[in-house]
């Protein structure tokens, strides 16, 4: 017996199905790629970029880099330690913009090289190691304020940040010169956005335009690490080779991963039963009358089923009194009438314990009564 | 597509190349290239698993329990061999050994045997065929899927086959042995012959004995010939489990062999099966045709968890037998569903006919009565003592009523209610 079936009884989907089905997403996805391109394009850098001399969002700081080289200072950007190192002579000006991310002695180090460096609000360890002089007071918001010092820039100007506690401050201690360190409280008066406002420009000029070169340093998180100890780690010591090595063995893991999860057809799912015991309630009733602690019930339950066994093994009618059951069983196994109407028909037990021992009572009336 | 372990074995391989010859991402590059065209080129190589057809043969039921074979012959059209694993997967209860190794040759073709074991009464439909066949390299392999249909009926068991000798025998010694009891509703006129002593005077055909030398009497045997009509219950209490089967299982094999005796016996037997809609029904099946007729409606039955109708079962029964008949209802013996169900439409059931109420007693129960040690086992012995006097009750207004009532543990029903049936056609009452 046999059938011959379809031919066509494939179920994997060819090639044009998973087109089909996949089209609608790919087209989607290659939609909002492409917008997102153009949106970036038209945007021209994004929010990114603070106080970066070739950034032209308001808080970047391209005016400035502009102003500066319109003066003749040359302004060389630098993103990591070793170029900025390279770059630095006797006659440099460096705009550290995150002090904080240095070692102190990588800093120290700095500024003992370069003519003048300017921290944009250094603090705690960095602060410590380029002007031991100076304290932290507080922090405060930019707004517009004096001078009120020496510093022959064109009045007030908007500045904020970290207050420094030095012997000579300006703008209330948001910008202060210590020796050839000028410490700013915030970028603020560097910015696109801000450079045209009052005397800020005055002062960016007189801050970073000391010398004939600029080193514009903005440290990447790769330089935080830098200096923190010399010392080698077990990975240092081990052949680049073999990290290559060890790429080739993750793509090893990947295709093994692939081998492994591969599944020969789907799992096949089935209905299963109902299981539900047959005693489930009577298993049920039981607990019921543990937790209500109803020995009477129970009592009345054993003695019934008891009875039911006794009556037909001493002849009697089913509906037999009990006087008449007790002197039947009395004449039977010669006990006393009064403990046989006691275990029968005696008040219901009160604790578990005479429950326990009433049914063993019944079992052994039953049986007694039984072998006679 | 699918890969196989040789592939992450030889980009395994690659990494040793590339840390000692090539440390760098152009030798990452050219391993990992050199493995995927290994790969693509498996692939290209491997023979096509879309094109594949595929014929079934073999069993089509099989008795729960015993094992049953399909066979799936998988033709290759294609010019590229076939070679590699192949999956004919079945539901988890069918029981299947489903992986089979294939190699079938560019046109050519090759049998697998799926072994089914099923462990539950059903329809088990075969779900697809999945195979991988691998490239020449070993390295990668094309894998599909085919929808191969065959259904495979698992009947119900008949365990209690074994008793059916013994109470054919007795049936036996019925027919022979009848002859001279009284007559009843249910026999018929057999023969005349000489009275001997101790026969019944009331047999006495005094007309019979005017006209011969003798004193006649009459004989008279069960009559041929009536009509059964089993009704299984299908409702909820038929899903409770006793040990680890239904209810319903337990009924079905009592069912089963109440039917083949009654049908060597010389009955009709029709069944349905019944909650708040027909489940199954058959209906008029020759003798030699009732077993298998049977089997087939019964294999498909579950549980439903619906409360029965009895007014339902009643009014089924009432159509489906015009003349009277012996009515088995294989249903629970539990109080509320029968006090509120069956009982005030009984009498519907018993002016036209006999009922005989078969239900399965769980043995759980009458352990649970025995317990005793300490308070949790007395609680339960009580609790199943109430249970057993409930039951014992409901039994009573039944058989008060007119209804003959067996109760038995699963192990015990079928012979029991196969025993019922001889005595209630011994003593004529069909």
């Amino acid at each position: 017996m046999s059938t011959r079936t379809p031919t066509q009884t494939s179920l994997s989907p060819d090639a044009r199905r998973i087109w089909r089905a996949a089209r609608g997403p790919v087209l989607i996805g290659a939609f909002i790629v492409a917008a997102a391109i153009v949106i970036t394009l038209l945007r021209g850098g994004g929010t990114d970029g603070a106080v970066d001399p070739d950034s032209v969002t308001p808080a970047g700081s391209r005016a400035v880099a502009r102003l500066l080289a319109d003066r003749g200072v040359e302004v060389i950007r630098a993103d990591s330690l070793k170029s900025v190192q390279d770059t630095v002579d006797g006659d440099t000006t460096v705009l550290v913009t995150q002090p904080d991310w240095l070692a102190p002695d990588r800093l120290a180090a700095l500024r003992d090289k370069a003519g003048t460096l300017v921290a944009i609000g250094a603090t705690g360890e960095a602060l410590t190691a380029l002007a031991p002089a100076v304290g932290q007071a507080r922090t405060d918001t930019a707004k517009s304020r004096e001078p009120g010092c020496d510093f022959k820039a064109a009045g007030s100007a908007r500045i904020g940040g970290v207050v420094y506690r030095a012997p000579s401050r300006c703008y209330d201690g948001t910008l202060v010169f210590d020796d050839d360190v000028t410490l700013l409280g915030d970028a603020t008066p560097l910015t696109n956005e801000q450079l045209a406002e009052e005397g800020n420009a005055a002062l960016a000029m007189r801050v970073l335009g000391q010398h004939q070169r600029l080193v514009w340093y903005m440290p990447s998180l790769s330089d935080a690490r830098a200096g923190a100890g010399e010392e080698k780690s077990f990975y240092d010591l081990v052949p680049a080779g073999w990290w290559f090595a060890l790429g080739q063995v993750g793509i090893a893991v990947l295709l093994f991963a692939a081998w492994r999860a591969r599944r020969l057809g789907p799992i096949v799912a089935e209905p299963l039963p109902v299981v539900v015991r047959a005693a489930e309630t009577t298993e049920g009733r039981a607990r019921l009358y543990r937790r209500a602690r109803a020995t009477d019930h129970a009592a009345d339950a054993l003695r019934a089923a008891a009875l039911g066994r006794l009556i037909p093994s001493l002849g009697l009618p089913s509906d037999a009194q009990p006087p008449a059951v007790v002197d039947s069983v009395t004449a039977r196994i010669g006990r006393p009438g009064a403990e046989v109407h006691a275990v029968l028909f005696g008040p219901p037990p009160n604790t578990e314990q005479a429950l326990v021992q009433l049914a063993d009572a019944l079992d052994a009336l039953v049986d007694e009564v039984g072998s006679h | 597509m699918a890969i196989s372990g040789q592939a992450g074995l030889l980009a395994l391989l690659g990494a040793v190349v590339v840390g000692l010859l090539v440390p760098s991402w152009t030798g990452i590059f050219l391993v990992t290239g050199a493995v995927v065209v290994a790969i693509a080129v498996d692939l290209a190589l491997a023979g096509s698993v879309r094109g594949l057809s595929f014929t079934r043969g073999g069993d089509r039921a099989v008795r729960l329990g015993e094992p049953a074979s399909v066979t799936l012959t998988v033709h290759n059209p294609g010019r590229a061999r076939v070679r590699g694993v192949l999956r004919d997967a079945w539901p988890p209860s069918a029981g299947a050994s489903d992986r089979h190794a294939v190699d079938v040759p560019g046109r050519g073709s090759r049998t697998v045997t799926t072994a089914l074991l099923p462990t539950r009464r059903g329809d088990r439909m075969a779900y697809r065929v999945t195979v991988r066949a691998f490239g020449p390299l070993g390295l990668a392999a094309r894998q599909g899927s085919h929808a191969v249909a065959w259904t495979v009926r698992v009947l119900p068991p008949f365990t209690s086959r074994k008793h059916l000798p013994s109470r054919l025998d007795r049936l036996r010694d019925l027919d022979g042995r009848l002859r001279t009891l009284a007559r009843g509703q249910g026999s018929e006129f057999d023969s005349l012959r000489t009275y001997v002593a101790g026969d019944d005077v009331r047999s006495i055909d005094w007309r019979a004995t005017a006209r011969s030398t003798d004193v006649m009497i009459r004989t008279w045997r069960p009559e041929r010939d009536r009509h059964l009509m089993i009704v299984l219950d299908t409702g909820r209490t038929s899903a409770g489990r006793v040990g680890d089967i239904p209810r319903l299982d337990a009924a079905m094999d009592a069912a089963l062999l109440l039917a083949a005796l009654a049908s060597r016996a010389g009955d009709r037997v029709d069944l349905i099966a019944y909650d708040r809609q027909v489940r199954a029904s058959v209906q008029g099946a020759s003798a030699a045709e009732l077993l298998p007729a049977l089997v087939n409606g019964m294999a498909t039955l579950q549980p439903a968890l619906v409360e029965s109708d009895a007014s339902g079962i009643a009014a089924q029964v009432l159509r489906r037998s015009r003349r009277r008949s012996l009515v088995v209802l294989l249903t629970g013996l539990d109080p509320d569903p029968l006090e509120q169900g069956l009982l005030p439409i009984l009498h519907t059931l018993t002016a036209r006919h006999v009922v005989l109420l078969a239900a399965v007693a769980d043995p759980r129960i009458q352990e649970m009565a025995k317990a005793r040690g300490d308070a949790e086992a007395v609680f339960d012995a009580a609790a199943a003592a109430r249970a057993s006097q409930e039951r014992a009750h409901v039994a009573g207004l039944l058989r008060r009523r007119g209804v003959y009532v067996v109760d038995a543990t699963p192990d015990e029903l079928a012979p029991a209610l196969a025993d019922k049936y001889l005595e209630l056609k011994g003593e004529g009452r069909l």
